[in-house]
């Protein structure tokens, strides 16, 4: 199941205290999920006691952003055949390696963003896939093209 | 260097210390794993040294009336010349899986009764892909991101996009079927028979019973003058008249739209077997040196349940652990050879085992690829013994 910030929200004291520096919990929701902010800004949270349960579950739900990518990308490798699909959909990769990866075949360049490696998908260089950064644009054609469901993202 | 772990063979994949680039996990497997469960000579379960191993070998197949080679899929093509000038000298019978997998398709191409292509044209100028009772997930993983649906071709600079129409017709919805969503159709069929009566009327302006679905799909073949079929083993079981199924595809290119067939996939060099045996007999499998004729009888399987062979000689498959039972009993009867590079059940229970090196990692050659392009091999090593140099001293021998 994709995290959501209401996930977060509701499990937090939502008393806009704004001892985070943001301006309501909702907000720190939103942060807490892009990885601008974490779970140890919410001072309220791990001071006062009537809320050790729900931190318990706050940090429960958030173990998946651990194991997840600078984009929220997390690729299963149990589920990857390393059918190269999503390294050959990639748009970034078909502008870049026209001639390589756009045509079917292995990387030309030498930092893409997904390579087929011991015959599973390896995230190899995020910072110039198009999720990254502020000015990003949530492109999901990696997920959209996985026959075994191997690619995911936090936001689903 | 090529991976030959499927007929896709993958000239792309790059070997950098442990670290193996590009290929599937298929060939990660294959390449990777080639060290693991290796076999050893053999003579009734006692080691013994590989030239007495082949000596043996020699042995059964001078004294037993009856033989047959079997296999030969995954082997170089020169091996399989070596291994058909043997059996041409035993006078013996010769078939490999192609009898019970794709063989009829290729036979057809090979003899030019249907059009084919290349896959690398399919690449730069495919519009309507189909596939027919094939999942290249879990059979050819990169078949369809490295030459089919997904890659740009130059005619075809938007690829997957707006540039194909993916067609997938089984009787699941395969993981490939999950992959039909824009511009793609997935027809779910019970009996192929009756789409290929549908595709059959819908070109003479008549409904079938996928009717509106043929009719989609042929409205758009005509927007193309290049579309490609992909008959898999699911195609193969589920019809009943493969004639049939030619005809189809001769009136579709005569009265819609050219249309190519290619088969979907198979052994790494099974193609290769097929065009080698035609070459020498103009026939592609179950051969008989001894009636000059190719039949149905001639089969592998067909051979076995008549009790008409009393020796094997089994090359790189396992046919026991794929037999039904009955027949599988009846196969323990005879003497089994068994020239293969790992453990298998078939060398197990074998009363020869000749090891032997893996076509594309451990030795060169030339292999085909599923669409009859040949590769030059450029194995990580080269092994003394091969199966060329068995079937040389195997071929001196008798």
């Amino acid at each position: 199941m994709p995290l959501t910030p209401m996930d977060i929200y509701k499990l937090l004291p939502k008393t806009n205290c704004k001892k985070c520096g943001e301006q309501t919990c909702m907000s720190f929701a939103f942060k807490l999920l892009n990885r601008e902010k974490k779970i140890e800004d919410c001072k309220p949270l791990f001071e006062e006691k009537r809320y050790e349960k729900q931190k318990e579950k706050i940090l429960e739900i958030l173990k998946p952003l651990e194991k997840a990518t600078e984009t929220g990308l997390v690729v299963n490798d149990e589920l990857c055949v390393g059918c190269g699909n999503c390294v050959v959909v990639c748009p970034i990769h078909v502008e870049k390696d026209p001639y390589g990866m756009a045509i079917g075949n292995g990387p030309n360049i030498d930092n893409p963003i997904l390579r087929v490696e011991n015959g599973k998908v390896k995230v190899c260089n995020l910072s110039i896939c198009r999720r990254y950064g502020k000015n990003r644009i949530l492109c999901v054609v990696c997920r959209e093209n996985c026959p075994s469901n191997a690619i995911s993202f936090l936001e689903g | 260097m090529i991976c030959t772990g499927c007929s896709c063979l993958c000239n792309d994949v790059v070997v950098n210390g442990t670290r193996i680039m590009n290929a599937c996990i298929k060939g990660y497997r294959h390449i990777a794993g080639a060290k693991e469960n290796r076999s050893e000579a053999k003579i009734e379960n006692r080691t013994v040294s590989i030239d007495e191993a082949i000596e043996k070998a020699i042995e059964i197949l001078k004294n037993s009336r009856n033989p047959i080679i079997f296999g030969l899929d995954t082997t170089t093509l020169e091996a399989q010349s070596l291994a058909i000038r043997l059996a041409e000298k035993l006078e013996c019978y010769i078939d490999d899986n192609s009898s019970f997998c794709l063989g009829e398709i290729v036979e057809a191409i090979i003899k030019k009764d249907v059009p084919s292509t290349t896959l690398d044209d399919v690449r730069n100028k495919a519009y309507v892909v189909i596939y027919w009772g094939a999942n290249p997930y879990t059979s050819l993983p990169r078949h369809m991101s490295k030459f089919t649906y997904y890659p740009r071709g130059e005619k075809r600079p938007r690829g997957y996009e707006e540039d194909r129409y993916l067609v997938v017709v089984d009787v699941r919805k395969s993981e490939t079927a999950m992959l039909a969503k824009k511009n793609a159709k997935f027809l779910k069929v019970e009996k192929d028979d009756e789409l290929v009566d549908s595709f059959l009327l819908a070109v003479d302006g008549k409904a079938g019973k996928f009717g509106s679905e043929v009719g989609v799909i042929l409205k758009e073949m005509k927007k193309s003058d290049f579309n490609v079929l992909f008959a898999g083993l699911g195609l193969k079981y589920g019809i009943s008249n493969m004639d049939r199924f030619f005809e189809m595809i001769k009136k579709i290119n005569e009265k819609v739209a050219p249309l190519y067939l290619l088969p979907a996939g198979f052994h790494a060099n099974m193609r290769g077997f097929n065009e080698t045996l035609f070459e020498k007999t103009g026939f592609v499998n179950k051969y008989s040196f001894r009636e000059k004729r190719s039949e149905k009888e001639f089969e592998f399987m067909e051979l076995l349940k008549k009790e008409c062979v009393d020796a094997a000689l089994i090359v790189g498959t396992d046919p026991l652990k794929s037999l039904p039972f009955e027949i599988a009993k009846k196969f323990m009867k005879i003497k089994k050879i068994v020239i293969d590079p790992k453990t298998s059940l078939t060398s197990k229970v074998a009363d020869v085992v000749i090891p032997s090196a893996i076509s594309g990692v451990e030795c060169g050659g030339k292999m085909v690829r599923s669409d009859g392009v040949r590769f030059k091999l450029e194995p990580l090593e080269e092994k003394e013994i091969n199966d060329v140099l068995i079937f040389k001293k195997i071929l001196e021998g008798v």
